[in-house]
Parts: C-alpha cells; structure tokens; sequence
C-alpha cells in the first residue's frame, strides 16, 4: 500500500497542474478574442504591443458606428427569444402527452422526430429558399427565422422535456386527474411548477443553440431579420486592418452566450445526447 | 380510455408541423433532382421554371456522379469529419479523466474547458483564421517571426553561431491554402467540440463503478490496465454516441468551411451543394439527396441506440 500512497502523492501534484495548463490553453483563443478587444486596430497587429499596450475601450464604443453591431443584437434577440418560446408552447403539451399519455406509438414518433434533425439542411436550401421568396413572400423577416429556428430545435425540445418529465412521478398527475383539474390545469398547476427547472434549461439551452446557429440565419436573410452570424460571416477576412473592432464586436456577440453556457453544463449532456447519456 | 384522447391530441401541433418541415423542402428536392432545372439559361429559358414536362431521369444524378468537384467533396467532408471524430474522442478523453478527480479549482477548470463549445461557429471561424492563424499577422506568423529573428541573433555568437547559420528561415504555413485549410478547419472544430466530447464523458465517469475499481487496485491492477479494462468498456456507449451525434453535426458544417476559404479548394458537400444552388438547381438537388443518404446511415445506428433505453 505504502507504493500506492506514493504514486497519488505525486498524481495528486502532477495531474491538477497538467489539468490546469491544458484548461489554460484551451481557454486561451477566448482570452486573446477579449484581451485583443481593448487594443487599437493599429497595436493589435504589432508583435511589440503584442502583451503590454494601452487599453482602449473605443472598439467597444463605436461598435454601432463599425459594425451596426446592435441592429444585429436585437434581431439576434428577438429571433432566439420568441423562437425559444414558441418551441415550449409547442414542445411542453407534446412532452406531456407522450410523458404521461403514452401509446404504442410513442416511442416511434420521439425517434421520427429525432431524424428530422438529421437532414442535413444544405439538401433543402433551395426548396427553403424558393418557396419563402416566391411562394409564401417571408424572406429575410423575422416570422420566418423564428420559425425555423423553432422547428430546427423542437425535437431536443420535445426531448429534453420529455426526460425531465418522465422523472415525475406519474401518481402525482393521476391524482390530479381525480380531482376533476382539467388537462390545461394539470400542465398549468402541477406539471409546470414541478418540472420547472427542466423547462428552464430546456428553454436556456434552446435559446443558445438559437443564438449560435449559422446556416439559416445566413442563408435566409439579407439585411431586415440578419443576425449576429450573419454580422460575424460578413467580416470573414478583414486582412488584419481591424482586428481590435473585430474582436470587439465577436466578444460582445457570444461574451453573454457564452456565461450562460456556464450555468447549464449538465443540461447540455442531457439535450445533445437526447437522454442516452445520463 | 376516452379521457385520454383530448391530452394524446396535444402532440399533434409538434407532429403536424415537424411534418410538414420536413416533408415539404424535402419533396421538392427529390422532384428537382429528376428534372431540368437552372435558373439562368439564354439558351434554354424553358428550364428556369420547374416542370414536370423537362423530365430528365436520373441524368442529374449521372451529372453529379461524374463530375470532379463531387467525389472531392464527399472526400473531403469524410476526411473532416473522420479527424474531427478521432482528435475530439482522444482528447476528450484524456481531459475528462483529468478532471475526474478532486483537486483546488476544478471548477474553474471545468468551466474554462467547456467554453469554446458556446462560441458561435461564425466567431469561432473568423477568430481562428484571422487572428491565430494568419501567417502574417495572427499569432502563428508573430510566432515564426518570433523564431527567426531569435536564430538570427543566436548567428551572432562565436561558436555556436556557425550551427545556426545552416538552420533554414523558418515560413510560417498559410491556412487558407487548398489543403491546410482543411487542418484549419479541423482545428477549430476540434477545439470547439472536444468540450462536448469531455462533458460526455465527465457525466459518465461519475456513474462509473467505484467498488469494482478498488476491489482492482487491491488485486494491484495498474492505473493503465484499469483504464483499459474497465474505464474504457464503461466509456464505450459514450464514446459511441459522441462519434454519431459529432457526424451528423459536421456532415453539414459549413459556416466554418465559407470563412476560411470560401470553398476555395476545399469544399465539402453542403459548400458544393450551395455552389450548384446559384445556377443548377437539379444538380444541387440531386447532390443534396446524396447527402441525406449518407446522413441517415449515421442516423440509423444513432436513432436505434437512442431508442433502445427510451422507455425505461
């Protein structure tokens, strides 16, 4: 034993400090984003301002003036908000119909629900873009991105609730029935209070796979309903001019996206794993 | 039973509308693909309308199947997605048992680690070729230059300074070259995903069996042989599942692909698809039915995985 005692006396010095470099260094294209953000565009591309230099907080200030940073923020804002919303109202009463309702069925339609997200979006670029130009006239409006949103997310919706509410002991709704509450009151007044951290991350996590996506949001907009990824994909190759405002207006465009991730880690697992890896 | 009928009908919306979205696109790509259809012809203006009447069969198909760009393109999503899958598992790996274990800041740690999955690809794409990759002005071009300038120096010195006059000026590699950008690409998706691969992993080493583990130390099992032995058959399914759910994601990585090269040379097949989409729609079309195809052959082992402990 005494030779075991050894080993994790140096393991237990040795790993947390490889842990802590590896973390240092993963982080580090994060930190050199913010920390490059308070450089003049002129000191970022010259190595001897590389580390000591001084702060500036003008990239921040002329954002809107540079980037029109937050005609994008707010659309980026409304999008992923009523999305995410519109996602819960039509995801919640499915969960519960399937969670607490189930029939022989309902296993197949979770997993046909799953495989709509599994089309790979470019195979009906063309059919998208057509029928909301020439058919139904919504391109590039808000409308039409918040519904896409809403339904490129409302399978991990569906899912996520749908673990969560399955943890719910299903007495507790039966006796709810009992009692003559109507099936509004039965979601309203006893599933929502009780599951209302998993709808919670479910609407958090949501909410960032919304802010984050890049593919319909460019693709189905031009000015009207662009989003952030529409701004950040327009300054793809600034040829080294404006790294400060371009570090600048990334950090405030995923900064608040990026703490909130920080809250809903474990969610995470749950969402992108569909409840396969617990 | 009666009663249950109104609180069933509640999935309906979320049936009726998935359906719709995804039947709807999805037909008219599978009628585009058996017919002509461009939107600027001169020559032939009767194809930028689509009409059953221009019917072409599988010549789409055939066109696809025998052009260059396509076969490169499918090439080059595997070749993507296949290093993004090894480096995200290995390294995922290795960091989650890094930080299975308690030590001062794991916290920290394990925030700083899973950052880079929030960063939107768009930002993760422009800060990476830009301001770390640039040969000349990102980080990897202040780095050589950093090195050369030091052999310069060290060619000063009496003795030693003959040993690095033949020491070559060092180039700094350009990642917006047909091949490297692929690395690039590969690169920043890793380090993006690679805390997705952690945090799966991570949750799943929690409900690892810890008796079974002491029980194996005290048989005096090293730590290589107990990973080995029990950590990586626990680990299987997860790894599983982060490779499957990794693969439909990256099959269809694009943004990443138009901010560092914009296609140029290194396309893959959802670039290629939106390059056919500017003029040849039947072309696109067909491609893009390829493109289903391959998904759903990931799709199916992942949905039956996924299926099996649904209902426990």
């Amino acid at each position: 034993m005494a030779t075991v005692d050894q080993s994790s006396k140096f393991s237990n010095v040795f790993w947390p400090i490889v842990a802590w470099v590896v973390a240092l260094i993963f982080f580090f294209p994060i930190f050199w984003m913010v920390f490059t953000s308070f450089k003049t565009d002129a000191d970022a591309v010259k190595p001897e301002f590389l580390f000591s230099f001084k702060p500036t907080l003008d990239n921040y200030l002329n954002m809107t003036e540079n980037y029109d940073y937050w005609r994008f923020a707010i659309n980026s804002v409304i999008t992923s908000t009523f999305a995410t919303l519109l996602a819960l109202v039509v995801g919640v009463p499915a969960a519960y119909a399937m969670a607490f309702n189930p029939s022989r069925h309902t296993k197949d339609v979770l997993v046909w629900m799953l495989s709509t997200k599994m089309l790979p979006a470019a195979a009906v670029l063309y059919p998208m873009t057509f029928l909301t130009k020439n058919f139904l006239d919504i391109y590039d409006t808000h409308f039409l991105i918040i519904v896409v949103l809403c339904l490129i997310n409302l399978p991990i919706v569906i899912w996520m609730l749908f673990t969560y509410f399955k943890e719910i002991p299903k007495e507790i709704i039966e006796a709810g029935k009992m009692d003559g509450v109507s099936t509004w009151g039965e979601i309203k007044d006893i599933l929502l209070p009780l599951a209302w951290g998993g709808v919670a991350s479910t609407a958090l996590l949501t909410f960032i796979f919304c802010w984050n996506e890049a593919y319909w949001t460019v693709r189905l907009t031009t000015t009207e309903a662009a989003t952030l990824s529409k701004l950040i994909e327009g300054n793809r190759a600034p040829e080294g001019l404006f790294f400060g405002r371009l570090s600048a207006v990334s950090t405030a465009a995923v900064g608040p996206i990026v703490v909130l991730g920080w809250f809903c880690q474990k969610q995470l697992v749950r969402g992108l794993t569909f409840g396969a890896v617990k | 039973m009666a009663k249950r009928t109104l609180p069933r009908l509640l999935q309906t919306p979320a049936v009726i509308l998935l359906l719709l979205w995804m039947l709807v696109p999805l037909g008219m790509t599978l009628y585009f693909s058996f017919i002509r259809y461009v939107l600027n012809s001169l020559r032939r203006p009767e194809w930028t309308t689509p009409s059953i009447s221009n019917w072409r069969g599988f010549g789409n198909y055939e066109y696809v199947f025998n052009s260059k760009d396509f076969w490169f393109a499918v090439q080059n999503s595997l070749f993507i997605v296949v290093s993004i899958l090894v480096l995200t598992v290995i390294l995922g790996l290795a960091f989650a048992m890094l930080v299975n274990r308690s030590f001062p800041g794991r916290g920290i740690v394990r925030v700083l680690l899973i950052s880079p999955f929030f960063v939107m690809p768009a930002v993760n794409a422009v800060l990476w070729i830009n301001m770390i990759l640039d040969p000349v002005l990102g980080l990897n071009g202040l780095a050589v230059e950093g090195i050369n300038s030091m052999i310069a120096g060290l060619r000063d010195f009496p003795v030693l300074g003959a040993f690095f006059s033949l020491w070559p000026e060092l180039e700094p590699i350009s990642f917006r070259a047909t091949q490297t950008s692929a690395y690039a690409v590969i690169m920043m998706v890793t380090w993006q995903w690679t805390p997705f691969a952690v945090l799966i992993f991570m949750t799943s080493l929690q409900s690892e069996d810890e008796q079974q583990k002491e029980a194996a130390i005290l048989d005096g099992a090293g730590s290589w042989s107990r990973f080995i032995n029990l950590t990586v058959p626990h680990l299987a399914r997860p790894i599983a599942i982060v490779v499957m759910i990794q693969s439909i994601f990256h099959l269809s990585l694009y943004a990443e692909i138009e901010i560092v090269s914009r296609g140029n040379g290194n396309k893959n097949l959802p670039y290629l698809i939106g390059e056919f989409t500017s003029n040849n729609i039947g072309a696109a079309s067909a491609a893009g039915v390829f493109a289903v195809i391959l998904a759903n052959i990931v799709a199916i082992f992942l949905l039956r995985m996924v299926g099996k402990n649904l209902m426990d």
